[in-house]
């Protein structure tokens, strides 16, 4: 990793990076290959297929979305030593309408995964009759479309403003992205909470907690600072980003070490309030996810999520290192799906299911999908924003 | 018995991590190096070896825990303990949110104390500051026993605007 700093390539000079074509055809075999099983797993399993979908549909776009949320973050503090990298969160961002696709294709599914979709469910369960206003079919197809035409609309808003800037070299465009941030950060903050009640935590439609956005929320956050950090060195040694430098290196170790403690406060905080008071339909979140098929995975979800990073990143020259920052990442992004699968398939698979094929074909499936949007979105676009006002300060950012 | 350091003087930040490099390279011992406010790679410049600040940290972090660890679990499992909704009285999550405080707490209030009393800020420290380092200048020191002379014609090719010596205490 070179610590000096190179000079800004001339305004205009390249297109994109150009992602080997053997990455490009491997996304492309992923994708069909995975969401293909998936498509023949509806029909043999449908349950564990559509837990899957929804487990890695979520988790890749959390990835795109956490691009944008970096983004909105960096742009709203007014912060000028991400520039250099600004295109790999934006690349992310270009997944989200990509991304929509596996959560919409769950729609007309909804009465395998969710129990409240079921015919009878509603009129029968005292608990649940006075949700049906709320939780039915339609209204959560178009609560759906709107939130993600809602996010489609603002991440597109803000790489098209910064790709922009490339010829046009004006800073308003960089305050029109910080007034956007603004707004989407807030928006975004409200319908993210609503997309994590209505798709993850409406699966057990008698349980309810009101920290459940904010912990996911904290692993949205976690994960997409590991992703981007790995994209960051990957395209490093490719030879795509030689400005990259040590200390942006050590400022995403920080962050991914910051938002594993969050996430790890927060899980905890939800734990704790639960396990103290002890009431039986808040406790039903738990109990079967501490017992049985599901203790070990639970138990591994804190040491993946928190405990590991945690040790592995606290010394200095840790987050320094691109060899260890890959390590580490690998495992939170591990960490992050074995999050969501804990949250998602004991729901309708309450004795247990590890990671079998379903699971396998949905994580190659989806990332894919992910891998094809985002190579796309780094080849269309020059990996240096010349015109970035930023950029400058970037490129000698010291920490 | 006192011996004299060098002072050089400089008026950017520019040429102090020059001078800075040059002395060192030239052979002179640092004493220390004074600017008003933290000059980026100047631990780099001077050869600073890293911080041993983040082991107190570290330690002061995992006595806090131990601590709060073993007095929780000492007054509600040893010396007095309660029923609290049914259970056991070895819990240890409720144990958590206190050792997190105790862990922060020592962590935080033992390295700044630390750093202080390292860098011998406390009252009645009798440290004396050299003239307009906490203002507009930036001063590297040399330490006493090295060719001062020599040192002093490095700083002054390097830019220094005024050179002196302060007799210290050895």
């Amino acid at each position: 990793m070179s610590s000096h700093v190179h000079e800004a390539p001339p305004a205009g000079s390249s297109g994109g990076f150009e992602v080997g074509a053997g990455v490009r055809r491997a996304a492309l075999v992923a994708a069909v290959v995975g969401l293909g099983t998936l498509g023949a797993g509806l029909a043999l399993y449908p349950e564990r297929a559509l837990s899957s979908l929804l487990t890695s549909g979520f988790l890749f776009l959390c990835l795109g979305l956490g691009g944008a949320v970096f983004l909105a973050l960096m742009y709203v503090a007014n912060a000028g030593w991400f520039t250099v990298f600004k295109r790999i969160p934006e690349a992310f961002s270009a997944y989200v309408p990509w991304g929509a696709a596996p959560l919409l294709a769950l729609v007309p599914f909804a009465p395998k995964l969710y129990l409240w979709a079921r015919p009878g469910v509603m009129e029968t369960d005292h608990l649940l009759h006075k949700k049906a206003a709320f939780l039915n079919v339609p209204f959560f197809g178009i609560r759906m479309v709107l939130m993600l035409a809602l996010w489609v609309g603002f991440t597109w808003l803000l790489r098209r403003n910064s790709l922009k800037q490339d010829t046009e070299r004006t800073e308003a465009l960089t305050k029109r992205n910080v007034a956007t941030s603004a707004v989407f950060l807030v928006l975004f903050g409200l319908t993210f909470c609503l997309a994590a009640f209505d798709w993850l935590m409406s699966l057990e439609p008698h349980w309810f907690s009101t920290i459940y956005a904010l912990y996911n929320f904290a692993g949205l956050l976690s994960s997409s600072v590991c992703a981007i950090t790995v994209a960051a060195i990957l395209l490093h040694r490719a030879g795509a980003l030689p400005q990259l430098n040590t200390s942006h290196l050590h400022d995403l170790g920080k962050l991914m070490f910051g938002f594993a403690t969050l996430w790890a406060y927060l899980w905890f905080s939800q734990f704790l309030l639960i396990w103290y008071a002890n009431i039986p339909e808040e406790t039903a979140y738990f109990i079967p996810r501490m017992h049985g098929g599901w203790a070990v995975p639970f138990y591994l979800n804190i040491v993946l999520n928190w405990a590991l990073p945690f040790v592995l990143l606290l010394p200095r020259p840790a987050k320094r290192n691109p060899a260890h920052l890959l390590r580490v990442a690998a495992i939170l992004l591990a960490g992050r799906w074995l999050d969501l699968h804990l949250m998602v398939a004991p729901a309708n698979m309450p004795d247990g299911a590890g990671l079998g094929l379903y699971e396998l074909a949905g994580i190659v499936g989806v990332g894919g999908l992910f891998l094809l949007a985002v190579t796309r979105a780094v080849r269309s676009a020059p990996m240096i924003p010349a015109g970035d006002p930023y950029l400058v300060e970037s490129l000698h950012h010291h920490t | 018995m006192s011996a004299s350091v060098l002072i050089g003087y400089f008026d950017s930040e520019e040429k102090v991590l020059d001078a800075t490099r040059a002395v060192r390279e030239a052979g002179h011992a640092l004493h220390d190096v004074y600017t008003p406010y933290a000059v980026h790679g100047m631990d780099d410049a001077m050869g600073l070896k890293p911080s041993r600040l983040t082991w107190v940290c570290f330690g002061a972090g995992l006595t806090g825990a131990t601590l709060a660890m073993s007095l929780q679990l000492y007054t509600s499992v040893v010396s007095w303990p309660l029923n609290v909704g049914g259970k056991p009285f070895n819990s240890f999550p409720a144990f958590i949110p206190v050792s997190f405080e105790l862990t922060v707490l020592f962590a935080a209030l033992t390295t700044v104390a630390a750093f202080l009393l390292r860098a011998k800020l406390f009252p009645g420290s009798k440290r004396a500051a050299l003239p307009r380092v906490t203002d507009d200048r930036f001063a590297i020191a040399v330490a006493p026993g090295t060719e001062l002379a020599a040192a002093e014609e490095v700083l002054r090719r390097h830019g220094a605007v005024e050179t002196a010596r302060v007799e210290v205490a050895s």
